[in-house]
């Protein structure tokens, strides 16, 4: 294996991490930031919390391996993006913070105003989450202002431009229609029809900010048009569409599952595209294109790139191993008893 | 004050927000892993309580630990970018791996465990009682290697001025981590086995009738009193490698200004930084040569010596005394020392009132054990404070001093908010845990009870 391939493959492997906390994680952002709406009484509260409550744990996981898998392999862009965006991932850390914590407290108090507060937090960490992964992401996409020596003085306020703020809706809408393909796997009834009623609303909403994203983008990231893959490049945001347009036809039918595939097909084109569209680079650099960080030019040397490959292969199986084993302990469908939150 | 130390400012206090979580996971999913062993091979209900009442405990204290952790993740690169830059290709490797490895098993079989009592086999659950104090003993293990890797750097090579990996091996089982390591850990089963003892001396205090709290409190005791004199052993292990790897560290432990033979113990001094001197110096004479070299008349490194050393070894030749903050090492030193000591002294005592039959309604010894629950969190945040304060002026000791490893492009406006922000949040945090933990005791002691249900049968 060539050194330069293992940078490429490690870029490819980053993009995967990235797409498992959005699928994973995505829905249980979803499902939090509806949970304001879609809930009418304590009941249906907790059946929609608990359909995540054995879960998310182990779904967060993929963040912070998402983070530590770019320090390891591109520590480079780790400490560039990290520092650059101070405030805005100091926002995010709180943000998971206050999450993490929601679910546990608001089912240890029994008193009314003591979980309304818990679920306002759990809809709006959902929300604000699901908003900043697309400013991230269009961020990086528009490039940001790395120096020569790869530092990044802008401001919170450089972060926040039109086109950051499109990326945000794209992915805020994502993570709301997955949440409710999610819910539609995991309940029955009233609360299912709901989720049909709002999946099929976010699943529009997801396709005309999406189509709104691709038409600006010309003007803030050009470097869209030209992609690494050519034509095929083009072709995965169509899949974004497809997915959506997928979900909106699986919720008219009476499939459980199938709208909830459809979703993690449009995350897939959505993670996919924008891993294309920014390479070959990893952060372009919006001074001079000389400063911008590449698999080449920000990678860990070989040894660790090989170690690193080698945790991942002996790991990810056994993460699919429990994770399936888990999904299956709990069954499709919520059953609450004592022990839920 | 400036962003550098604005930056060491919110590390130590987010980290030491951290810590006030995972040692009880650790300690506690220890403990839990043999009470519900024994109720799966004797069938004895009580033992099932006591699982089931102390893992409710432990759900609250779980999910503060990842709330805090993932701050702690992402800092490296917003504060210490430099830093992170610089030895991320061999630093950032654990910190995956522990994801990959640790954080998977620990975070999903810790679901299962919290709402899978109805749903497994009595068995079948102590397994993924197993895993998730397994998989968080674990992500111990691979934080400490990076965090030891800081202390004694191993396995690399200096490439273009920067540390590359050579042997991935070396990395992990560099010179401090088994030491590092073994004491953590000890640590950690220490505070869950004060944890349990104090917590079931609480309920003894108020009716000591209670038979299944007493079933918890022999359980702790008697894991407590080996791990507790462990403790002071492994304690003792770690000193020898700082002696070995950091004289400066050593010097600042022991407030030893000056290179001596016959060095003398300070047990208790007041250290000033500024006339270089000890006021109030209470010594026992050649304690400090004998511990660390075995020899009561060897040489022992002060700090001026250990600058020399280190100017020598590692050719940095611009630190100056002022730069080390003997205080706060002494100190923390210090305090987890005798607190060590005083532990172990607790659980001896314990394991002889139990012996002749008088620890359950001993109230005055009862409330001891209770007001010592904290102490090993105590012990552990000082120790933790006298191994990275003492590491300074480096982040990795003898390659990259601290002052080149922060971002330079974060604010003292940014740290200042984020730092306020910090506070704030933990502070919240850390008074709504305190009160749930109070409401769980509470509602025990009023009749809530413990097993509202029975796992099913295999
Ligand atoms: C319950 C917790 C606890 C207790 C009772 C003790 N320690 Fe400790 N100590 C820790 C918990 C701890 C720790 C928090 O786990 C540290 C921080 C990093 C590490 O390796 O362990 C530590 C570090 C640490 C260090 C290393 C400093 C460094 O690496 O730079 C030394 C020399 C000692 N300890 C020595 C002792 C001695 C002589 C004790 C005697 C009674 C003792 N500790 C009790
Ligand atoms: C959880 C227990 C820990 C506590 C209480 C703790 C405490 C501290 C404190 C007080 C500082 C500031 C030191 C100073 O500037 O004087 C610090 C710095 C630092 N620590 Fe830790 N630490 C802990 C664990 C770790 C671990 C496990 C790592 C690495 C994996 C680590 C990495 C660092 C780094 C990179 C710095 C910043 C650079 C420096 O100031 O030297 N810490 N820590
Ligand atoms: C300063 C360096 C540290 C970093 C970057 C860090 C990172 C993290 C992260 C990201 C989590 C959340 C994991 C999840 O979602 O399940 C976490 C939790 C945890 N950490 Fe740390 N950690 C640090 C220090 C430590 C130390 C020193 C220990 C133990 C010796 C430790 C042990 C744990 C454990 C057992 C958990 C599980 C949650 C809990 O117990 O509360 N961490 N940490």
């Amino acid at each position: 294996m060539s050194f330069q391939f293992l940078q490429i493959l490690w870029f490819i492997l980053i993009a995967v991490i990235i797409l498992g906390w959005a699928t994973m994680d995505g829905f249980d952002y979803g499902v939090g930031s509806l949970l304001a709406f879609i809930a009418k009484d304590d009941r249906e509260k907790r059946i929609v919390i608990n359909s995540i409550g054995p879960v998310w744990d182990g779904n967060q996981v993929w963040l912070i391996l998402g983070g530590g898998a770019i320090f390891a392999a591109f520590p480079q862009v780790y400490a560039s993006v990290f520092s650059g965006f101070y405030l805005a991932m100091m926002l995010v850390v709180w943000l998971i913070i206050f999450r993490a914590v929601s679910f546990e407290f608001r089912s240890r108090v029994e008193d009314e105003s003591w979980k309304k507060r818990w679920e306002i937090v759990i809809t709006v960490t959902g929300l604000g989450i699901g908003l900043l992964l697309g400013v991230a992401l269009a961020n990086l996409l528009r490039g940001i202002p790395l120096n020569k020596e790869h530092v990044d003085f802008e401001s919170l306020f450089g972060l926040l431009n039109i086109f950051a703020i499109a990326g945000g809706l794209v992915s805020l809408s994502m993570f709301l229609m997955h949440g409710s393909a999610y819910l539609v796997m995991k309940t029955e009834g009233e609360l299912q029809k709901r989720a049909r009623n709002y999946g099929t609303k976010f699943a529009y909403a997801y396709i005309i900010f999406t189509i709104i994203f691709l038409l600006i983008s010309p003007i803030f990231a050009p470097r869209l048009l030209n992609n690494s893959l050519g034509i095929l490049g083009d072709i995965l945001p169509a899949i974004m569409l497809i997915g959506a347009i997928g979900v909106i036809l699986a919720m008219k039918s009476n499939s459980d599952t199938r709208p909830f595939m459809f979703s993690v097909l449009s995350i897939v084109g959505t993670i996919a595209s924008a891993a294309v569209g920014l390479f070959p680079d990893i952060v372009p650099s919006t001074i001079k294109s000389s400063y911008s960080l590449t698999p080449f030019n920000s990678s860990s040397n070989e040894l660790t790139l090989v170690v690193m490959l080698i945790a991942t292969l002996i790991g990810l199986p056994l993460v699919i191993l429990y994770s399936i084993y888990a999904y299956k302990k709990f069954g499709l469908k919520v059953k609450l008893d004592e022990d839920s939150y | 004050m400036d962003a550098l130390i604005l930056a060491r400012i919110q590390f130590g206090l987010t980290a030491f927000f951290h810590f006030l979580y995972p040692p009880l996971t650790i300690g506690l999913g220890a403990l839990l892993v043999i009470t519900e062993g024994i109720y799966v091979y004797s069938k004895n209900e009580d033992y099932l309580k006591i699982t089931r009442f102390f893992v409710k405990i432990f759900a609250i204290n779980f999910v503060v630990g990842v709330a805090t952790g993932i701050v702690l993740e992402f800092q490296f690169g917003t504060n210490w970018a430099q830093y992170s830059a610089f030895v991320g290709t061999i630093f950032g490797s654990p910190l995956a791996i522990e994801g990959l490895f640790a954080f998977f098993m620990e975070s999903i079989f810790v679901g299962v465990m919290l709402f899978g009592w109805n749903r497994l086999s009595p068995k079948a659950h102590w397994v993924s009682t197993i895993l998730t104090a397994f998989g968080s003993a674990l992500s111990g293990v691979w934080i400490i290697v990076a965090n030891s890797w800081m202390q004694t750097p191993a396995g690399y090579k200096i490439v273009n001025g920067k540390p590359i990996m050579t042997n991935f091996l070396h990395v992990v089982f560099n010179p401090y981590f088994p030491a590092e390591f073994t004491h953590t850990i000890m640590g950690a089963w220490e505070y869950g086995a004060f944890f349990m003892a104090g917590v079931a001396s609480w309920f003894l205090i108020k009716n000591n009738k209670d038979m299944v709290m007493r079933k918890a409190l022999k359980v702790a005791i008697i894991a407590g009193i080996f791990i507790s004199v462990v403790q002071i052993i492994l304690g003792d292990v770690s000193a020898k490698e700082v002696v070995k790897y950091q004289p400066t560290k050593l010097a600042m432990m022991e407030a030893q200004w000056h290179t001596q033979k016959d060095a003398p113990e300070v047990l208790f001094t007041i250290p000033d930084e500024a006339q270089q001197k000890n006021y109030f110096a209470v010594k026992v004479p050649y304690l400090l040569s004998m511990l660390a070299t075995g020899n009561p008349y060897s040489k022992v490194m002060g700090l001026d010596g250990a600058i020399k050393y280190i100017a020598h070894k590692d050719h940095i030749t611009n630190l100056k005394p002022s730069m080390f903050p003997v205080d706060a090492v002494y100190t923390t030193f210090h305090i987890m020392m005798y607190i060590g000591f005083y532990l172990a002294g607790i659980m001896l005592i314990a394991i002889i009132l139990y012996w002749k039959d008088r620890l359950y309604d001993n109230k005055f010894f009862l409330k001891v054990l209770w007001y010592s629950t904290f102490l090993p969190l105590l012990a552990l945040e000082m120790g933790w404070c006298t191994t990275e304060i003492g590491r300074q002026p480096f982040t990795v000791y003898g390659l990259l001093e601290t002052q080149n490893s922060v971002s330079k492009n974060v604010t003292v406006p940014d740290l200042i908010i984020s730092i306020t922000m910090f506070v704030t949040i933990y502070l919240i945090l850390l008074s709504f845990a305190l009160f749930l933990f109070k409401r769980e005791l509470k509602g025990r002691l009023e009749g809530k009870d413990e097993t509202n249900t029975k796992p099913k049968e295999a």
